[in-house]
């Protein structure tokens, strides 16, 4: 992440976030969670927005802040940026969505350490205005969510054989327990990463 | 960004620290409250759950609980109703799961020889898996179970058919969850002993 991209057009940087440079399956970034929260479709919405929130504001905050922010202290600031946002969600979940809050565990807290926001934050955000910074991050969230989606839609419907918690599939339907376990999470953004990157090869899109 | 010296990066340091955990406290105050009442409003539900006591809304829950009778014995306390004419005995439990602790409530008849109900506050067992323990049918598997004559109930294994007898001192545990189905008989034994404990203890003082 050594170089900054420097990116002006929101529609470039909105198809590069979203596609092109998918946070989750072209820099695999944001793993732990992918496998950890992907097992129902409800958690896996309320974690994507947390991250969108989190990116988004974070990304704001590191560019307004940044021609203040010292460089050898640079990135244990971005930390502490990080990290203030992902608390007030987490807050903001326990009172007002318990059950919610309860469900995902420490799943909320671990947004800390989620690389993509680190990473916009020092890729972009460091060296570009906050607005689009803003923007970037949102977009970046939402490539993360979109994936994310896919994978918790097959997995819920197989593991449960439920959406949202509405049954889906028939009664005589046998749930995968693999489905519903890490490993499978595995399986699905292999197959996801496969898909993606084979898209992009016919588009030309991709440069190796 | 270059130049800045080291006394700018402490003090600047320093006070981006102090802004953000300013915040960060000031927002934790304002939530507090609400946490405390979710935290001690999920309580009383599953109390009131393991007890069978039915509630639709927060009012309720809370109108029912002041229904019920505490009695301290010592640190622990016990939760007492009765409801169509027989005791009801509720205390509060947490043993070590497979991942980490379950806590919840056991609730036993008058003289601890049947389980009322069990109600799960928090685990952190896999969803899907352990996290199955939450589940309706596998808490509503052990109203009014007869615990066994050696005061301990027993997970059955058989292929293909569930223990529906209420009699037997049995219970199903989970396919695929095997450690924390074994950890949840453990906890329970220990519980109803305990609370079997207690009931004496209260007979004696009362």
């Amino acid at each position: 992440m050594s170089d900054v991209a420097v990116a002006t057009k929101p529609s470039t940087i909105a198809k590069a976030n979203i596609w092109t440079t998918n946070p989750v399956f072209m820099q695999v970034l944001g793993i732990c969670s992918a496998l950890a929260v992907t097992n129902l479709v409800l958690n896996t919405l309320i974690m994507s927005f947390g991250v969108i929130f989190v990116t988004a504001f974070s990304c704001l905050t590191v560019s307004l802040l940044k021609s203040f922010i010292p460089r050898k202290v640079r990135m244990i600031v971005q930390v502490l940026i990080i990290s203030f946002y992902t608390i007030i969600v987490d807050l903001v979940l326990k009172a007002y969505l318990p059950t919610v809050s309860r469900n995902l565990g420490p799943y909320v807290g671990l947004i800390i350490t989620n690389c993509i926001i680190m990473g916009r934050a020092e890729a972009f955000a460091q060296g570009n205005p906050p607005l689009i910074s803003f923007f970037d991050g949102l977009t970046s969230g939402a490539g993360y969510m979109g994936v994310l989606m896919v994978v918790a839609i097959v997995r819920e419907l197989l593991g449960f054989g439920t959406l949202l918690g509405f049954q889906i599939m028939p009664a005589n339907f046998v749930p995968w327990i693999i489905m519903v376990m890490p490993p499978s999470a595995f399986f699905l953004i292999g197959i996801i990463i496969w898909i993606g990157k084979d898209a992009l090869r016919r588009q030309g899109a991709l440069t190796e | 960004m270059k130049g800045h010296g080291l006394l700018y990066t402490i003090i600047f340091t320093f006070l981006v620290c102090f802004v953000f955990v300013f915040i960060l406290s000031l927002t934790n105050n304002v939530t507090a409250a609400q946490v405390a009442l979710n935290q001690r409003l999920s309580q009383q539900r599953a109390i009131l759950s393991a007890m069978g006591i039915e509630f639709s809304s927060d009012n309720e829950v809370q109108r029912l609980f002041r229904e019920i009778r505490q009695e301290q014995v010592g640190q622990e306390t016990l939760y007492l109703a009765t409801q169509d004419g027989t005791q009801i005995v509720a205390a509060l439990f947490s043993g070590p799961g497979l991942w980490g602790t379950i806590r919840g409530v056991l609730a036993l008849n008058g003289d601890g020889s049947r389980i009322v109900g069990l109600e799960l506050i928090s685990h952190n067992e896999t969803p899907g898996l352990g996290g199955r323990i939450d589940e309706s049918w596998y808490k509503g598997q052990l109203r009014g179970e007869l615990v066994a004559p050696d005061g301990t109930i027993e997970m059955v294994s058989r292929r293909g058919v569930g223990d529906s007898d209420s009699e037997n001192g049995g219970m199903d545990g989970i396919t695929g969850a095997t450690r924390t189905s074994e950890s949840m008989v453990v906890i329970l034994n220990n519980e109803i002993a305990r609370v079997r404990n207690l009931i004496i203890i209260i007979g004696e003082i009362s």
